[in-house]
């Protein structure tokens, strides 16, 4: 048999970032296209959340008072929706993309100032953070900012404008995360 | 009181043939018998070919794995059997006629073949007897002794003489292991077509689908295993391979359905369209065959991808593929 050897590569750099967003906006004109619906990814993790529920304490996801019942009600399972395989193929999609451009490697990327620990739980408070302000404003950045806009939707550009405006308030705060 | 009508016999309960009873146990040990299979066939195989010293991984470390697996496979079994403790009752006969039969007697002979195996490969699979669990080192006391640079020997003649034997039959060994584990991964499938009662399972291609998915999940296991790069890229290989014929099965499953009678076409919409669309094709064409395929592709083409995650995949779809089909087999039927 012959010798075949991984070749150590540099990873690529990331693609042009406005050459990807006009990309990420096809991918939303193809996803209403297919689908008749715009992207989210939000709503997977909701529902995730409301699986757990269904197996532990069904009475509770079960009742009408709760924010889940939609995604249950009728016996329904609350994975089987698009949105759920959409965040399996964005994990595929990426690893790929990893993958071809020779940037597969575990890490955590982070501001030389601050430790991996320090970025870990930041990420996890902010992630909590962000994912509260999604429940309230029913949506994302993509369900309801970019899908939003998509169609032309009031809600939309206000989400979108929320979004940057209070993250460009906010920033300066937290700087020292970053830089 | 509630006072009931009945105007058909068919009212009656279990008049219908009452058959969705199989829950987890008989897939997972369908799963872990395909596995099985494709480990000591590759064992088997390798040594056959005189290729033993290439794949050490497969040759000492997948027998073990694959006894593993039988073991927890029979303990599903067990638990699936109303009287578990009757299960000797396969054992007082033989019927050539019986998937079942041929299944419990090749389960029993290929779990004594593979012990053998084990045994041959023991001093060299684990040289040194360095065992921490007291427990353990206690057990394995009985039969073996240490010595000074901890390397061990067996404590009595007949275990040597034994040890001899086995190591100098294994050609034949690997022979008969060999057949053996193309049975059982053919049995695991047959164990399902062989009922007509079932359009979904009544096709006699589930028994090379099912061996073909059994040695692509061996293949898988021992990619994960091994640490040998060329036996790594070697797996990479034949499970590119075994998931293409996979794929050819597949779709000749659902063309032979489609070409079939009409219980047979509504089956295959189970598939194409119905109920059971979703979960197919994403858990097991995506996820568990198109997805590693392309992986172990690149891997072939250079690129650096972590063995662990096609591994992981296949196992899944192989897993996902026995859970689907013994499911739906038993949902689709043809009276309604």
């Amino acid at each position: 048999m012959e010798e075949i050897k991984v070749q150590q590569h540099t990873p690529r750099k990331y693609m042009n970032p406005y050459l990807a967003g006009v990309l990420l906006g096809l991918v939303i004109l193809f996803s209403f296209y297919l689908t008749r619906e715009g992207l989210g990814a939000s709503g997977a993790f909701k529902r995730g959340v409301a699986k757990v529920e269904q197996i532990i304490i069904p009475a509770h996801v079960n009742s009408e008072k709760s924010a889940f019942y939609h995604y249950v009600k009728n016996g329904e399972d609350p994975l089987k929706n698009r949105l759920v395989y959409m965040i399996i193929g964005v994990f595929i999609g990426g690893f790929l993309s990893g993958a071809i451009n020779h940037r597969l490697k575990l890490k955590l990327e982070h501001s030389p100032k601050i430790t991996s620990k320090t970025r870990a739980i930041a990420a996890v408070i902010g992630g909590a953070i962000f994912g509260i302000g999604s429940a309230f404003g029913r949506g994302c950045t993509s369900g309801a900012g970019l899908d939003g806009m998509a169609v032309l939707a009031t809600s939309g550009f206000v989400v979108v404008g929320m979004i940057f405006g209070v993250g460009y308030l906010v920033a300066w705060f937290f700087r020292k995360l970053w830089i | 009181m509630n006072e009931e009508l009945i105007i058909s016999g068919r009212m009656n309960p279990y008049i219908d043939p009452h058959l969705e009873v199989w829950e987890w146990q008989i897939p997972l040990y369908l799963f872990l018998g395909g596995l099985a299979a494709g480990l000591l066939f590759f064992a088997a195989y390798f040594v056959m070919t005189g290729k033993e010293k290439k794949y050490p991984t497969t040759v000492k470390y997948g027998p073990i794995v694959a006894f593993i697996a039988i073991s927890i496979g029979l303990v599903a079994l067990l638990l699936d059997l109303k009287h578990p403790l009757y299960f000797w009752q396969l054992y007082t006969t033989i019927r050539i006629d019986s998937p079942m039969s041929w299944g419990a007697w090749v389960l029993l002979i290929i779990t004594f073949v593979s012990l053998i195996w084990i045994f041959s490969y023991l001093k060299e699979a684990f040289p040194k007897y360095n065992c921490k669990i007291g427990f353990i080192h206690n057990l394995l006391g009985i039969f073996i002794v240490k010595n000074d640079d901890e390397t061990w020997e067996w404590k009595y003649s007949w275990l040597d003489t034994f040890e001899k034997y086995a190591q100098s039959n294994r050609y034949a060994w690997a022979w008969v292991m060999a057949v053996l584990s193309v049975i059982l991964g053919v049995y695991t499938g047959i164990l399902l077509s062989a009922f007509n009662a079932r359009p979904l399972w009544n096709t006699a291609i589930l028994g090379p689908l099912f061996l073909t998915s059994g040695f692509s999940t061996g293949a898988a296991m021992l990619m994960i295993m091994t640490k040998n790069h060329e036996e790594r890229l070697s797996y990479s290989r034949i499970d590119l391979f075994l998931i293409v014929i996979e794929l050819f099965f597949i779709t000749h499953l659902f063309m032979g359905f489609l070409a079939s009678s009409q219980v047979k076409v509504e089956a295959a919409h189970y598939f194409l369209g119905g109920e059971f669309t979703v979960t197919f094709w994403v858990n097991v064409i995506i996820l568990g065959l198109v997805l590693p395929a392309v992986l172990e592709a690149l891997e072939l083409l250079k690129y650096k991808i972590p063995v662990i995650i096609p591994g992981l995949l296949i196992l899944w779809g192989g897993i996902m593929f026995r859970f689907i089909m013994v499911e739906a087999g038993q949902i689709i039927r043809y009276l309604y």
